[in-house]
């Protein structure tokens, strides 16, 4: 575990994987997907009823890729995404390619439903990374700084059927993901990728194996050289939450996980949780969910200060990311468009509060001190 | 020529309406009518008080542009019901309905019917401004019918007592909040709304049994438990709470549109354990979309009083026949009794004004035409839902015309998110449970007494449950078995 590992933003504009460079405060982010307007999702749906081609599909998800990557730059967001548009869900779109996982039916009613998925035999440790060619090609995009996302070894566990006693202990099919998206990790990594998050929503629905999600982890980080964020929220399937409850069930297991930043939800709970922040003592960065993104109400910049200005009370402002809730997905692109631009507005008002109060107090320290620091893991 | 007869069982039951399509055939190719483009549709009006004549003309529209619109060809409305009855000239009937189109299309009748409204989507017609009327000055209208609506149901009451299907419900919740307890992620306050409340009876069925099943479980849920009754009706309201006052505080009263809940019950978003909703959406506004030789249209209507009626009212009212449209507009905006108020030297007191409104209620009829439905991404179904959503139900297989249930699917789609991830939502209402309905009968509009009544399509209220995570499943009701009222129960899935 690095000493308060974090991402800051060069002026520049060059991305700082924690290493001693000069950054900025309050990087903004996002969590991962992006809006998914009607038509996209009719043209999805018109793939899985196989109306159209996958390679249609395909240059129809490069040219929405091309417009959420200009709409995240054109927000002013720091670290971008390819928001996940190639996915129809958190789930599927690993499962399918993962080998050994049997999908007996491919066609969907609607893209964005689960596929019923099995494995009859152990997963084999070998096949073909299938992440890095995604992350190329928004590489190629953007300046910016590209965070790359997929959904954890335990949440892509949970939609999976272990048959003919493939894995006697449900922990080893766990085990057997993490080693699976290790790979594809290391892939990514070779391709450039320099931040990595790894999503488990629904882990929250179960809180009793937060360590062997943890455990799972550290699987999928090691060796990896890459900031890593772990990011676990309550859901957002439908713009709904899956369960309610409090962070406690992550602590203080996630202490053990070999990541530089946890990415959680604040805006739609409420802040309370922050204080486990600070109880348990998180090392590293925190990515502060400060836009609900299961309401499209757009949040003023003076509420997404706000929320900072609290989650300062809990957190040094070199360990704090901006960053929605969760995923946008669900949101209309012009709500999804509002909300980013009201983040990057919001975290910029704290940001000169700070920078200002800095200049103040300590005129030789100014940014350079404020920036996050340390070695990735790896 | 297409005959699409939807009622196939009563073709099969009724020699009357066997004998009544010759003669409809006979008098079509008698006419002038354009064969190649006429569609001719059977239905089985079930709804002695409704909206049809025996037999009515529909247009349907080339192209979406103003009134002097090109006519694509025409469809012929038949109510197999009164044209099977012996009395019927079936011939006589589709002679005067083309012969009223033709008039009423060139403009040359315009004298003869009494229009009450432009062409607008089902929707917005006037008849829900009605049905919004009853509901409101309910009272008024039941002095002087001198019976309670729930003698005008079909069954003769309402359809929400049943102590099994409670006991069930509540066993059930019990067992949710035994685990959330278990995991700390119980909430102190436990929130069950009741939409469409009726006379209490649900409620207080529903909270005695609760009371008494909470003894014996022992966790004192009574004591966290909040039971919300919502009702459009301020009148209906009062006397549910009277029903339930026994339960004090756990019971509050809320005054509220159906279909706009976000508005009023937002506040308990993820909140309700439960959403009870009886003979709620059956009562609300609705379009209707129609493929026709593989186009889509929306069906516009226009509620009118023959020319027959329009005289016999004006007559009996001392009145203009011109001021027939005027007075009803004035009668729906400001009710029965102000109108009474306001015009004293017509309606002597508000029982007169009532006896007006149910003259008019009872003559109104509906014509119809076709409009071209350009892009389901620019037709709103709902504020918040484009008609994306009823593209799998309108592709699924050739010619077929439905209802959009505009009002039932914002009020489900706005009760979906007040609920628990626990939580379930229980409905019972008129559904159609299966695309094929629509093929094989009439659903509404009818008519029960003052009100609109419209069968709820189902499966596009599951398509947009599916949509949104939900699980909805359709089960007979159990209190009364051979009604046609269903059960749909929802759950988040996932």
């Amino acid at each position: 575990m690095t000493e308060n590992a974090g991402i800051g933003v060069s002026p520049g504009g060059t991305w700082c994987t924690g290493g001693r460079h000069p950054g900025r405060l309050l990087p903004t982010t996002v969590v991962g997907s992006y809006s998914v307007p009607e038509w996209l999702e009719r043209l999805k749906t018109e793939h899985y009823q196989r109306r159209i081609s996958a390679a249609h599909l395909a240059e129809i998800h490069e040219v929405a890729i091309k417009a959420a990557v200009k709409d995240q730059e054109r927000a002013g967001i720091d670290i971008v995404s390819d928001g996940e548009l190639r996915r129809d869900n958190d789930i599927d779109y690993f499962l399918a390619r993962i080998p050994g996982v049997h999908i007996a039916q491919r066609a969907k009613s609607d893209y964005y439903d689960y596929y019923d998925a099995a494995v009859t035999a152990p997963l084999p440790e070998d096949g073909e990374p299938f992440l890095a060619s995604d992350f190329a090609f928004t590489r190629a995009l953007t300046d910016r700084p590209v965070k790359f996302s997929f959904t954890g070894p335990f949440s892509l566990s949970r939609r999976i059927a272990v048959a003919n006693g493939a894995y006697r202990d449900p922990a080893d099919l766990v085990r057997a993901l993490a080693r699976r998206l290790n790979a594809e990790a290391r892939s990514l990594a070779a391709a450039g990728a320099r931040f990595l998050q790894i999503d488990e929503p629904f882990l929250a629905g179960y809180p009793e194996q937060a360590e062997l999600a943890v455990e799972a982890v550290n699987i999928v980080t090691e060796g990896v050289p890459a900031t890593w964020a772990l990011h676990v929220c309550y859901g957002n399937r439908y713009a709904r939450p899956s369960w309610e409850g409090h962070y406690d069930f992550l602590f203080p297991a996630v202490l053990g996980a070999r990541v530089d930043q946890l990415v959680l939800e604040f805006a739609r709970k409420g802040l309370d949780d922050l204080r486990l922040i600070r109880e348990y003592g998180w090392p590293s960065a925190l990515g502060l969910g400060v836009v609900d993104v299961k309401s499209s109400a757009v949040e003023a910049p003076e509420l997404v200060a706000a929320r900072i200005r609290r989650a300062l009370e809990y957190v040094d402002p070199a360990q704090l990311v901006v960053n929605p809730d969760c995923g946008l997905r669900h949101l209309a692109p012009e709500v999804a468009r509002q909300k980013l631009r009201a983040m990057v507005a919001g975290a910029a008002m704290v940001r000169s509060e700070l920078n200002s109060s800095i200049t103040h107090t300590s005129p030789a320290s100014g940014e350079r001190d404020s920036q996050t620091s340390g070695d990735t893991h790896g | 020529m297409d005959i699409d007869i939807r009622a196939v069982r009563r073709l099969r039951e009724s020699a009357g309406a066997r004998a009544a399509l010759g003669p409809l055939v006979e008098a079509l190719c008698r006419s002038d009518a354009d064969l190649a483009t006429t569609r001719v549709v059977c239905d089985w009006i079930q709804y002695k008080s409704n909206f049809r004549d025996t037999v009515t003309v529909r247009p349907v529209i080339a192209a979406d542009v103003p009134a002097s619109s090109v006519v694509d060809g025409y469809e012929l409305a038949v109510d197999l019901r009164r044209c099977a009855r012996p009395e019927t000239d079936v011939a006589a009937e589709v002679t005067a309905a083309l012969s009223e189109e033709v008039h009423v299309t060139r403009g040359t009748a315009a004298g003869e019917r009494a229009w009450l409204e432009p062409w607008v989507p089902g929707s917005a017609s006037c008849v829900w401004r009605f049905n919004a009327l009853y509901w409101q000055a309910l009272a008024d209208w039941e002095k002087v019918t001198g019976k309670e609506y729930e003698q005008s149901l079909p069954g003769g009451e309402s359809d929400a007592r049943n102590t099994a299907a409670a006991r069930e419900v509540i066993l059930d919740l019990f067992k949710s909040w035994d685990e959330l307890a278990h995991r700390r992620a119980l909430p102190e306050q436990l929130y069950v709304i009741e939409l469409g409340v009726g006379n209490g009876g649900q409620a207080r069925t529903w909270l005695d049994e609760f009371t008494e099943l909470d003894r014996r479980h022992g966790r004192d849920y009574y004591r966290r438990l909040h039971y919300l009754m919502g009702d459009y009706s301020a009148h209906v309201l009062d006397r549910a709470r009277q029903e339930v006052a026994h339960h004090g505080g756990h019971v509050s009263g809320l005054v509220l549109e159906a279909t706009r809940l976000s508005g009023s019950v937002g506040f308990l978003a993820g909140k309700a354990f439960l959403v009870y909703i009886s003979n709620v959406y059956d009562n609300l506004p609705s379009d209707e979309v129609a493929v026709i030789r593989g186009r889509m249209y929306l069906v516009q209507a226009r509620s009118y009083l023959s020319g027959q009626a329009a005289d016999e009212i004006a007559g009996r009212f001392g009145l203009k026949r011109a001021e027939l449209a005027q007075l009803t507009e004035r009668l729906l905006r400001i009710g029965p009794e102000l109108l009474a108020e306001s015009q004293p030297d017509i309606f002597p007191d508000t029982g007169q004004a009532v006896l007006f409104w149910q003259a008019v209620w009872t003559s109104l009829r509906q014509a119809e035409r076709y409009v071209p439905l350009e892009g389901l991404d620019t037709y709103r179904v709902t504020p918040a839902l484009t008609g994306e959503i009823l593209r799998p139900l309108l592709a699924a297989e050739g010619d077929v015309r439905m209802h959009v249930s505009n009002g039932a699917l914002s009020s489900f789609a706005d009760t979906l998110p007040l609920l628990h991830p626990f939580g379930r939502m229980v409905c019972h209402d008129l559904f159609t449970t299966t695309h094929g309905d629509y093929r094989a009968g009439f659903y509404g509009p009818g008519k029960y007494d003052g009100s609109v009544v419209n069968w709820v399509n189902g499966p596009l209220l599951q398509l947009l449950a599916s949509r949104r995570g939900f699980d909805a499943r359709f089960s007979p009701f159990t209190q009364r078995p051979a009604s046609n009222v269903k059960t749909l129960t929802v759950q988040v899935r996932d």
